[in-house]
């Protein structure tokens, strides 16, 4: 701190000629310069702070501090601040500009395209000429950009857990490299596909020679990866043609859900296969053989609940049947089975048509088996592509982590350096990381928080958001793509490959001149040419890996896995919306209905009715909440607590938890304080800490080295208590509503319209066909209001196709990220109060005699743009009305909330501010808002406005441009996040919009057609193709 | 000229002498009736009338603080939640507006049909339905989420040419109530004007003669004022006649015009204006059992008068039940799924016991007054007035809730709790409709004297051919024997 004198002594008693005060005649007496000899009349320090500043430095600081802070809150990767009149080239106010970029995930890159307004990145989608993303992307892509303004995240460098920065690390790293060659150190660091980053291993494994690098994954062993090594003897990556496909059997893989590295692909592919223009078309037909029910499962057509250890059995029965060299010996257990048997006969039928996918939560000899099924189907080459990634055999990460922990305990090791990676959290707890990781000398934790294990560290370093720093990496097929960041770090920090850089050479060397110089040899030909193309596309085209077709050596003759006949399993798996924790700290991805659970702010314990039955515990439902029994699951010692949630479909006796949840962040935000004639305190869910805190339960520790996906005999007892979890869907079931429309194939051929007709007009009334349509009278072009404008001239429409809808909720974040939509908390989501524009209706349908295996069907419902738009004519203030491009709009400034248009929609998509949500966000979280959508106030109403802003954005653009709007120049945020395709938006004024095809198709239907709203949304209904052999098979 | 059968012709509406009960008991002089009524507004205040004005004005203080709470966080502070974006706050308007119709009913339809019984609740019952009224419009000004843009329901010219949305029922409430509050006041204003007159020819205090004599607009009792008023009472009582009939039925509108499943009804408008009357004048009975005791009016307000308010009661409560039947009836033979759930949900739903509430206090209940003991026993008229009120508000709970919380798509369902704040502020429009009531009896006189003399047996002029000898003709009441 500044230690400026307050008041000069002698300057103060010169100026005072007039009057002398004193104390007594000594003090009169003496000269100026003695007076601190006197005796203060207080303490010291009892009229000031202690420490250097007194109260009224500290407010001048105070004040200099929140203007600079003013001023950092527009930031762009520019150090000098300049006045708009001369403004950075390139930028205009409101228009945004787009860059290619990558995001790293689970060790490969996602590649996207992201918006920036006035040089704050706002909203991430996928890059649409990458070959894998193709514009789509995932609920992890889309959330990412709210890590980067997490308020929570860690800000300068600590060492020892006190204030210091880079310069010092970069001592430390120096006096390290200092007789680097005796010294041991271990690097802990995420899986990454960098370059790069390779690049700087091999510097730093020539500085220490005993360099110990751990890849190391939360969730354990890659067991895909390790799969293709027992089958091929090389690293494979199996990339599935699902398009290609007639019989897709998922082997407890849920290759549908985000949380899938090659997610946006696998999605897009099954949707290809499975979209019918009429009833002429055939689809691919899915089983789904799962303990847990899953997106990939509700999208099956036919599905068998089976405990994650028998499946193991249940491949090698398959291949049994379908007798696949190699396997010996096994799955008699399963041999029998119906479903056994008619998958192998599908497979067989369809043979190189087949393909057949092992899950996370399957050890590698499944994968190996599946490798062998895929490989005797002929499949390789055809619905499967196996890429050679040219890496080494991977190791298990479990042995290697044991020796690291014994390391770190019998004091080998000099140093670790912890790269993206937080084990004191996620390790099993019989390893014990947080006990060995203090008697480390040096710890080196880089991250986004200082997490679990920052805190336990010597040095923790920021660590650089991936729009912030430079970097590079491989897509899921290998292209090479550099990381470009969008914004300057935010705050002190460094992205690894400086941090490694410093370690391996002692140099402070800047992440862009660090890839640029690894890039050198990667791009051929002019360098900046090449470099400034890679970064304008986003990566470098044909840079994918080798496809092989090599031949298999694979041989199995024992289950690697054995469960009796009464043991509970507990099943780990990452979770579908916080992954592994790294996404626990994100608001939207908290509050984002789980896609089959609908649970938010929790994880809950995942099993069957009739597990819960025998467990003696349930859920229960009272006056609009759920309060879940708590159990203790003991396994090995380690027990931990957690509410139960009731999934029918789901496997007996098995029992689901997700990781990432339980987390310990620590905050620096002051929270408000709490009056009590202000709720602002409980409505903020940014005022409880780091966002993270307290919401639900760490279950990593349950896990073993070995057991790190599945472990079997767990102990459940209840524990009498019960908790509140909340779920954005109160009731499951249809009650037999026709909201949800669906045939079999064979049905769909024999009825093609069987969605249209499935309601019948009561007699006596004249069909609503016959009512009046919009502007019937009074069109737009001839209103006074409207008449020179071109608006009209558009009408959007919208269709979703429910064959292609997965169900994964990636819509949901895409929406609540491009349309401001503020996040409640969980007591909020429990009275209902959820802001979601967009969500996904999940229902249960069972065949009779199968209720205990029901169908999940998943519905997305945003604003349906009635053409008799029943909130429209209640309004008393005319808020809501109609756009003269048929689209159904609020208008926040007119609106004075009287809640009756939400009454008064059948289709309950209207939501309310309750209370001002947008008031209580931090300062860095205002940065995500999208500058071109108003951030609703309290006591407005808002919903689905079919992104009007990129509307009206497209329709400036082609009156600029004297043109007219193709189909096509507008994406709803929807709809250019799904994969899948499911979401058709446009024009239907065009006659060649891919909307007004969607719309002739067969299977559509209208919603609540009968009440005569007109909908402009409208659905196509599902067709499933299951297998008319297993029809009325119980399981 | 004596003889009975001659009077009864010539006096059909029962003067109280002829075979029907006297109106008024007591064999009770002008004069008496008039310092009956008069003293309560003239002598010193007693304190017990300060204990109950401390009681009501503090709860009416709770009623404010509540007020202020939600101003400042937001609608959220109340239950309400997605599907259920009305909960108390619509109810208890709906339960007030209703229970300020039977004053209006009272003094207009029943003086147009010549009850003449009606004269000695009227003005108490009128100030009732000015206060229930009164709290009514607390509830939709203060429920709407910009409580500081709520005017722009109100038919303002401004500079953006932006009116009100005219297809909306809430707008049509707007001018519902607002004109039938106004036409009620300006009806009880009218009708005080002979008393005001009267309590300010007895006061000798000269400020209480000056307010008086300002509102009491010079009247001095003439011919000609009284042949005026008449003519203005009865064009008053024809134009509020419409709006009783109107306003519940525009609040109706409110959910008949909606499309949610148990509010689309067509039903609304004649049900919802029995259900009005029903607990309108279960209200009257509450007050005015309670007054009459207090404030020794059992001579002019008598069991006779309990007893046909009850019949009222019975009559309604039996319309309002059987709208109840009706609507089951109508969704069952609808064929409409939803229509046909809405209805099963309330009998057998999470709400159910707000739904059996409801026919027990409404249907079954009232259903004691075909018992003469009954219905002329004060203290069990005075339960089941109670009862009814009770019955009427959860009337308007379950149209208003069990409809909303379950409507079209099962997904969206859910569940509505209230908080204490709902709780609080109804019962804080109780204190605001007590204290107001409380003036009411303290200021004005709360029986209209020049009406209740008017049904008298002594307002006939042939009364003193009949009573000669009784000691009353000729004492202190001028008696204009008319020409024979």
């Amino acid at each position: 701190m500044i230690d400026l004198p307050v008041i000069d002594v002698d300057t103060a008693k010169a100026d005072d000629k007039k009057f002398k005060f004193w104390r007594s005649q000594a003090d009169l007496e003496q000269d100026a310069s003695m007076l601190h000899l006197a005796h203060p009349e207080f303490m010291p320090g009892a009229d000031e702070a202690p420490g250097g500043a007194s109260r009224r430095q500290f407010i001048q600081l105070m004040g200099a501090s929140m203007a600079l802070a003013g001023l950092s809150s527009c930031r762009r990767p520019v150090e000098n601040i300049m006045p708009f009149v001369d403004k950075p080239e390139e930028v205009i106010p409101g228009i945004p500009m787009y860059y290619a970029t990558s995001m790293p995930y689970r060790g490969i890159l996602q590649n996207l395209l992201v918006e920036s307004n006035e040089g704050r990145p706002t909203k991430i989608e996928g890059n649409p000429d990458h070959p894998v993303t193709k514009g789509s992307s995932g609920i992890f892509e889309q959330a990412s950009i709210l890590n980067l303004y997490d308020p929570d995240r860690s800000k300068v460098v600590l060492h020892n857990q006190a204030a210091s920065d880079w310069n010092a690390f970069l001592d430390f790293s120096r006096e390290l490299l200092r007789g680097s060659s005796s010294r041991q150190i271990a690097v802990l660091c995420e899986p990454t596909s960098s370059p790069t980053v390779q690049a700087l291993r091999g510097q730093l494994a020539q500085a220490f020679p005993q360099l110990k690098w751990i890849t190391y994954a939360p969730e354990g062993n890659d067991p895909g990866l390790m799969g293709m090594q027992m089958a091929y003897g090389r690293s494979l990556r199996p990339w599935y043609h699902y398009d290609q496909a007639d019989v897709i059997v998922s082997f407890d893989a849920d290759f549908l859900s985000p949380i899938d590295r090659n997610f946006v692909h696998n999605a897009r592919s099954f949707a290809a296969g499975r979209k019918l223009s009429s009833s002429n078309d055939s689809m691919s037909r899915l089983y789904a053989v799962e303990s847990a029910y899953s997106v990939t499962g509700s999208s099956a057509d036919n599905r068998l609940r089976l405990r994650s250890s028998e499946i193991a059995d249940f491949v090698a029965a398959v291949a049994v049947h379908l007798e696949v060299e190699g396997v010996n010996g096994m799955g008699a257990a399963f041999v029998d089975h119906p479903y056994a048997r008619e998958i192998a006969i599908d497979l067989r039928r369809a043979g190189s048509s087949g393909v057949v996918v092992a899950g996370d939560t399957q050890p590698p000899e499944v994968h190996a088996m599946c490798a062998a099924i895929n490989q005797s189907l002929n499949a390789v080459g055809n619905t499967v592509t196996l890429f050679d990634t040219e890496e080494p055999a991977p190791a298990a990460q479990s042995e290697e982590l044991r020796g690291l922990v014994s390391d770190m305990r019998n004091g080998s090791l000099d140093a670790l350096i912890m790269i993206g990676v937080n084990p004191v959290y996620d390790l099993p707890g019989e390893l014990d990381f947080a006990s060995a990781l203090p008697l480390v000398e040096n710890s080196v934790h880089v991250g986004a928080h200082i997490d679990e294990t920052g805190s336990l560290s010597s040095w923790h370093i920021p660590r650089s958001h991936y729009l912030e720093a430079w970097g590079d990496g491989r897509a899921f097929d290998g292209t090479l793509s550099v990381i470009q960041p969008l914004i300057a770090p935010m705050y002190e920090s460094k992205s690894e490959i400086e941090v490694l850089q410093a370690l391996g050479a002692g140099l402070d060397s800047s992440g862009y001149d660090l890839v640029r110089a690894r890039w050198a040899d990667v791009i051929t030909g002019d360098f900046e040419a090449g470099w400034n193309k890679v970064l304008h596309d986003g990566f470098l085209p044909g840079s994918q890996f080798n496809s092989v077709l090599p031949s298999i050596n694979f041989t199995a003759s024992q289950s690697p896995l054995s469960i009796g006949e009464n043991d509970i399993e507990v099943v780990f798996q990452l979770d579908n919306k916080v992954l592994d924790g790294r996404f626990s700290n994100n608001a939207w991805c908290q509050e984002l209905p789980d896609p089959v659970t609908k649970v938010v702010w929790d994880n809950v314990a995942v099993m069957s009715p009739k597990t819960a039955e025998d467990l003696g515990v349930g859920v229960q439902y009272k006056e609009g909440k759920h309060y879940s029994d708590i159990i203790s699951l003991t396994i090995n010692n380690s027990t931990v607590e957690l509410p139960v949630w009731i999934v029918p479909g789901h496997a007996d006796k098995s029992i689901k938890v997700t990781l990432g949840y339980g987390r310990e962040l620590p905050t620096e935000r002051t929270l408000r304080g709490k009056h009590i004639f202000d709720l602002d305190h409980y409505t903020d869910v940014y005022n409880k800490g780091a966002v993270s805190t307290g919401v639900g339960v760490n279950v990593a520790g349950l896990r073993t080295p070995t057991t790190m996906k599945v472990a079997v005999g767990a102990n459940v007892q209840a524990t009498g208590r019960k908790m509140l979890v909340v779920t954005t869907q109160d009731h499951g079931y249809l009650e037999g509503r026709p909201m949800y429309r669906m045939a079999t194939i064979e049905e769909y051929k024999a009825y093609p319209e069987f969605a249209a007709k499935a309601v019948k007009t009561l007699p006596g009334g004249e069909p609503w066909e016959e009512y009046p349509t919009l502007w019937e009278e009074d069109h737009p072009s001839a209103q006074p209001a409207f008449k020179d404008n071109p608006y009209h001239e558009n009408q959007w429409a919208m269709v979703i196709d429910l064959n292609s809808c997965t169900g994964c909720s990636t819509c949901m974040i895409a929406c609540q990220s491009e349309n401001n939509i503020q996040v409640v908390g969980k007591d909020e989501v429990g009275r209902g109060r959820e802001l979601h524009w967009i969500r996904l209706d999940r229902y249960y349908v069972s065949e009779e005699g199968n209720e205990d295996n029901p169908m999940m069907v998943s519905q997305p419902i945003p604003c349906m743009h009635c053409e008799n738009a029943p909130c429209e004519s209640v309004c008393p203030v005319a808020a809501t009305v109609h756009s003269p491009d048929g689209t159904n709009q609020m208008i926040y400034n007119r609106c004075i909330g009287t809640r009756y248009c939400a009454n008064n929609c059948p289709y309950k998509v209207r939501r309310f501010n309750f209370f001002n949500w947008s008031k209580t966000l931090p300062v860095e979280v205002q940065m995500t808002q999208n500058p071109n959508v108003t951030v609703r106030s309290r006591g407005v109403m808002e919903k689905c406005s079919f992104c009007i802003q990129r509307i009206r954005r497209a329709n400036i653009k082609a009156n600029i441009e004297k043109t007219t709007l193709k189909d096509g120049d507008v994406l709803t945020a929807c709809q250019q996040a799904c994969p899948t395709g499911a979401i058709v938006f446009g024009d239907i004024n065009n006659a060649a919009s891919k909307v007004v095809e969607y719309r002739k198709n067969d299977r559509r239907y209208n919603m609540l057609a009968e009440l005569n709203t007109k909908p402009r949304t409208s659905y196509l209904g599902r067709v499933r193709n299951p297998n008319p052999e297993l029809e009325g098979v119980t399981v | 000229m004596s003889t009975t059968a001659t009077t009864d012709i010539n006096h059909p509406d029962g003067d109280g002498s002829h075979g029907e009960p006297p109106l008024i008991t007591g064999n009770l002089s002008f004069h008496e009736i008039t310092d009956l009524v008069s003293t309560h507004t003239e002598k010193k205040t007693p304190p017990l009338w300060y204990v109950a004005f401390g009681l009501a004005t503090s709860i009416t203080g709770l009623l404010f603080l509540m007020i202020a709470y939600l101003f400042w966080n937001g609608t959220g502070v109340w239950g309400l939640n997605n599907p259920v974006g009305w909960g108390w706050a619509i109810v208890n308007f709906v339960f007030w507006v209703g229970i300020g119709h039977a004053g209006t009913l009272i003094s207009a339809i029943l003086f147009l049909f010549r009850q003449k019984w009606r004269t000695s609740i009227n003005r108490a019952a009128e100030a009732m339905t000015l206060f229930a009224v009164m709290c009514a419009l607390v509830f939709p000004t203060i429920h709407v989420g910009r409580v500081w843009a709520v005017y722009w329901m109100l038919p303002i010219p401004n500079q953006m040419e932006m009116w009100p949305q005219f297809k909306s029922p809430l707008l049509w409430d707007v001018f519902a109530v607002s004109s039938y509050f106004l036409v009620s006041l300006v009806f009880w204003y009218v009708g005080l004007v002979p008393d005001l007159a009267t309590l300010r020819d007895r006061t000798k205090k000269i400020w209480r003669q000056r307010v008086l004599g300002f509102l009491s607009l010079g009247w001095t009792g003439a011919n000609r004022h009284w042949r005026n008023y008449e003519k203005c009472y009865l064009l008053l009582a024809a134009l509020a006649t419409p709006l009783v009939l109107s306003v519940h039925s525009v609040v109706s509108f409110d959910f008949a015009v909606s499309i949610i499943p148990g509010w689309h009804t067509t039903i609304f408008p004649p049900y919802f204006v029995a259900g009005a009357i029903f607990s309108g004048f279960a209200m009257v009975q509450t007050l005015m059992i309670i007054a009459r005791k207090v404030y020794n009016l059992e001579n002019i307000i008598t069991i006779s008068h309990i007893e046909r308010m009850n019949i009222v009661i019975v009559l309604t409560g039996s319309m309002v039940g059987f709208a109840y039947i009706t609507e089951f009836f109508i969704a069952w033979y609808s064929g409409v799924q939803y229509e046909q759930y809405a209805f099963l949900n309330r009998m057998f739903g999470p709400y159910a016991w707000a739904y059996w509430t409801m026919m027990f206090c409404n249907l079954f209940f009232p259903q004691f007054f075909w018992s003469k003991k009954l219905r002329t026993n004060i203290g069990f008229t005075f339960f089941a007035s109670i009862i009814v009120n009770i019955g009427m508000w959860f009337e308007r709970f379950v149209i208003t809730v069990t409809s909303l919380h379950r409507d079209y798509l099962p997904s969206s369902w859910d569940y509505y709790t209230p908080t204490i704040v709902d709780i609080l502020t109804f019962v804080g429009t109780f204190g605001l409709f007590f204290t107001l009531f409380l003036l009411f009896l303290r200021w004005v006189p709360m029986v209209a004297i020049a009406e209740v003399k008017g049904v008298m047996p002594k307002a006939d002029p042939h009364y003193y051919e009949d009573h000669e000898g009784d000691g009353m003709a000729g004492d202190h009441i001028p008696h204009v024997k008319p020409a024979s």
